[in-house]
């Protein structure tokens, strides 16, 4: 090859510096700015108007940073329940339906017994409750998939449809428990006791639930970097071959860890329930939190720790869109927060080939040698861990 | 349930499968081509609201097809970029490429949300054959789509099985080291067959704006059957004609509800009947891995991961 572009090799990098992996993702929210900044031109909005209106309603004002912090709560979760899951080749796009029917679990728990505890007790029975709906919602396709062999892709996500109509059953479908008696022509979910209500910090509707979510992430980074069991998880998601040979039972990994990220997008169930609506709301709760976990995951390239700020982020950025139409005259469509979403998680895919390879123009025969020695000397074993679209 | 119903009821059923045995082609054609395509439902509402926008404007439900077509290809070639050339996690493309397209649907479709299309497609029996009692009903007066689909199906089956090219598809999903050795270009040919499936998983989105659905409704447009479609090709061991069956099938559980409701049956309430098919493919998936290991076996070798040529 003679072109210039014939003469571009990549070198699969070792490790990635911090530059890139910063860098990557910055690049990727500029880039879906400018992509979506298209759209907006075609239905006739001034682009950096719309988005500085964007950053004013989600990271400028007192009540817009509360807001943002609000929207990130939920989406710190299941940014987690995603990480966790993806982190070791384990698939679980059903954080959508766990959510659901986390809050599910956690309202009919504070419906139910609510009205007997006080103080953390009602609080916990909550939380638990909500993890524990998550977690039996994943629990088939886990199973599935570790004794046969089942894809747990498309069994996890076929399930979020279940979830919305079981949800949508027990509000709009008959006069459930969770229904409140009272509301016949606008049927909606009956209020759960105040005591088994998250606290909220000063007049503003911050949660308790922002506490939980990063305490879930420094947990679960503390327990994948520094104990035996996140050890384990390790090589069974990089290297399951060396996992078989080590006596580490893949089919209990498959099994808890899907539970624990089922159990995750549960949580964020719960404290949307027990934090910002105080019912079970089906409208407030399908909002995509569970889909726009994976987007988080993504961006925080499955770290725990990352999760925290990338649920900032695209915490504003979700908020935006629909604080965008509370203001007077407003025309810009709702949706434009899910699109600059989407296409953020789009360059970040793109972005992630120069965070695993290194970009060199270099005469092919210089390339050759280079390879060939790179081969030899790399001995590390996270060299080897080749594609990682394995399913 | 008396006659008519039932006629009514499998009539509804073809019509109901048409757009999954698309989306289910589209999905079969970039999987033997070795790449996951986990996109189809976003790349169906893309081709949805496309096809609403052409179809209203031009006043043809046949240019809103096509558009759906050409967006569906345009919009997966994003696909085909990230995993054939960026080396991305083909499951994770793919998943931008739902939450993206289901975005950019909703985004476009703003204005026309709840809105009917004037322009739907008209039904064209086939003379002769629209006579037949039972089956002239519930095949042959129905949409000009419904028999092109039969057409595609029946010429993918030729194509992968009778002609040099599926022959090289098929080597480039089960083994793209061999078939780069033997000089067929495994990056055009992926990139060809996932942006052609995406123009068939287009078609099926636009075919249920023009034929299904009443009116846009977002993404409860085409509300999960891009994913049933995944399940299809499965299903169907990765084989056309099977997929159309398949597809056939599941067509009659996602009009179950209507039929027996039509029959009286009310004891059951209509969320619970919605969840049928959803979880008819979960059970049909679990069934599959658990005893059929041809099905297993029909997956192509080399499906999910990227074709590095000097990184074997």
């Amino acid at each position: 090859m003679t072109s210039w572009f014939g003469r571009l090799r990549l070198e699969k990098r070792n490790a990635p510096g911090t530059g890139v992996l910063l860098l990557v993702p910055l690049v990727s929210v500029v880039a879906a700015l400018l992509f979506g900044a298209v759209f907006l031109s075609l239905i006739g909005l001034a682009p950096v108007a719309v988005y500085r209106e964007m950053l004013r309603v989600s990271y400028t004002t007192g009540y817009g940073i509360a807001d943002t912090l609000v929207s990130a709560t939920p989406l710190i979760l299941t940014g987690l329940a995603a990480a966790i899951a993806f982190r070791f080749k384990l698939y679980n796009i059903g954080g959508e339906g766990q959510l659901y029917v986390g809050a599910i679990a956690a309202s009919g728990a504070a419906l139910a017994f609510g009205d007997r505890l006080t103080g953390p007790a009602a609080i916990l029975l909550v939380i638990v409750a909500g993890a524990l709906g998550g977690a039996v919602w994943i629990a088939v396709p886990a199973l599935a998939k570790a004794w046969l062999g089942t894809s747990e892709i498309i069994t996890s996500l076929l399930l979020n449809y279940v979830a919305l109509f079981l949800m949508q059953y027990l509000i709009f479908g008959a006069r459930t428990f969770w229904r409140d008696p009272e509301s016949a022509t606008f049927p909606q979910g009956a209020r759960i006791p105040d005591a088994t209500r998250l606290p909220t910090l000063g007049t503003t509707r911050v949660n308790l639930g922002l506490v939980v979510a990063v305490l879930a992430a420094v947990v679960l980074y503390l327990l994948l970097t520094r104990t035996r069991i996140g050890y384990r998880w390790r090589v069974f998601g990089d290297a399951p071959a060396a996992a078989r040979y080590a006596g580490i039972p893949s089919r209990q990994v498959i099994v808890v860890v899907l539970l624990l990220s089922g159990a995750l997008a549960g949580l964020a169930g719960a404290t949307e329930v027990a934090g910002r609506a105080g019912r079970l709301d089906p409208t407030g709760l399908a909002l995509n939190i569970g889909y726009n976990g994976i987007i988080v995951a993504a961006l925080a390239r499955y770290n725990p720790l990352a999760v925290i700020p990338v649920g900032l982020l695209l915490g504003g950025v979700l908020n935006a869109g629909p604080a965008l139409q509370t203001l007077p005259g407003a025309r810009v469509p709702v949706a434009i927060s899910t699109m600059l979403t989407g296409a953020i998680l789009l360059f970040a895919l793109a972005g992630e080939l120069f965070v695993r390879y290194r970009i060199r123009m270099r005469d092919p025969a210089d390339v050759e040698e280079l390879a060939e020695q790179a081969t030899t000397a790399v001995a590390s074993p996270r060299a080897g861990t080749g594609p990682e679209a394995e399913a | 349930m008396n006659e008519t119903v039932l006629v009514l009821t499998l009539a509804a059923a073809v019509s109901a499968g048409t757009p999954l045995a698309l989306a289910a082609l589209g999905a079969l054609l970039s999987e033997r081509a070795g790449v996951l395509n986990l996109g189809i439902e976003g790349i169906m509402l893309v081709g949805a609201v496309t096809a609403f926008l052409a179809a209203d404007a031009s006043g043809r439900p046949l240019v809103g097809l096509a558009a759906g077509v050409l967006a569906g290809a345009a919009f997966t070639s994003l696909h085909a970029f990230l995993s054939v050339t960026m080396r991305a996690n083909q499951i994770v493309s793919g998943l931008a490429l739902v939450i993206f397209g289901t975005g950019i649907a909703t985004f476009l479709g703003q204005s026309i949300e709840g809105r009917p299309l004037a322009a739907r497609l008209p039904r064209t029996s086939i003379v002769g054959l629209a006579d037949i009692p039972v089956l002239g009903r519930v095949l042959f007066s129905q949409d000009v789509v419904v028999y092109g689909t039969w057409v595609v199906i029946v010429l993918a089956a030729l194509y992968l099985t009778r002609t040099r090219t599926g022959l090289a598809l098929r080597s480039v999903g089960e083994s793209p080291a061999t078939a780069d050795a033997v000089g067929i270009r495994v990056a055009a040919m992926r990139y060809a067959h996932v942006i052609i499936g995406g123009g068939f998983a287009g078609a099926g989105g636009a075919y249920v704006i023009l034929a299904r659905v009443p009116a846009w409704a977002q993404a409860g447009t085409t509300n999960g059957i891009g994913w049933i479609a995944i399940a299809l090709v499965v299903f169907a061991s990765w084989r056309p004609l099977r997929a159309l069956a398949g597809a056939y099938l599941f067509g009659a559980a996602l009009r179950a509800n209507f039929a027996l409701q039509a029959a009286g049956i009310t004891a059951v309430p209509a969320e619970f009947l919605a969840m049928l098919p959803y979880v008819l493919t979960i059970v049909v998936l679990m069934v599959l891995s658990a005893t059929d290991t041809r099905s297993r076996l029909g997956a192509p070798a080399a499906l999910g991961a990227p074709f590095v040529r000097d990184e074997r």
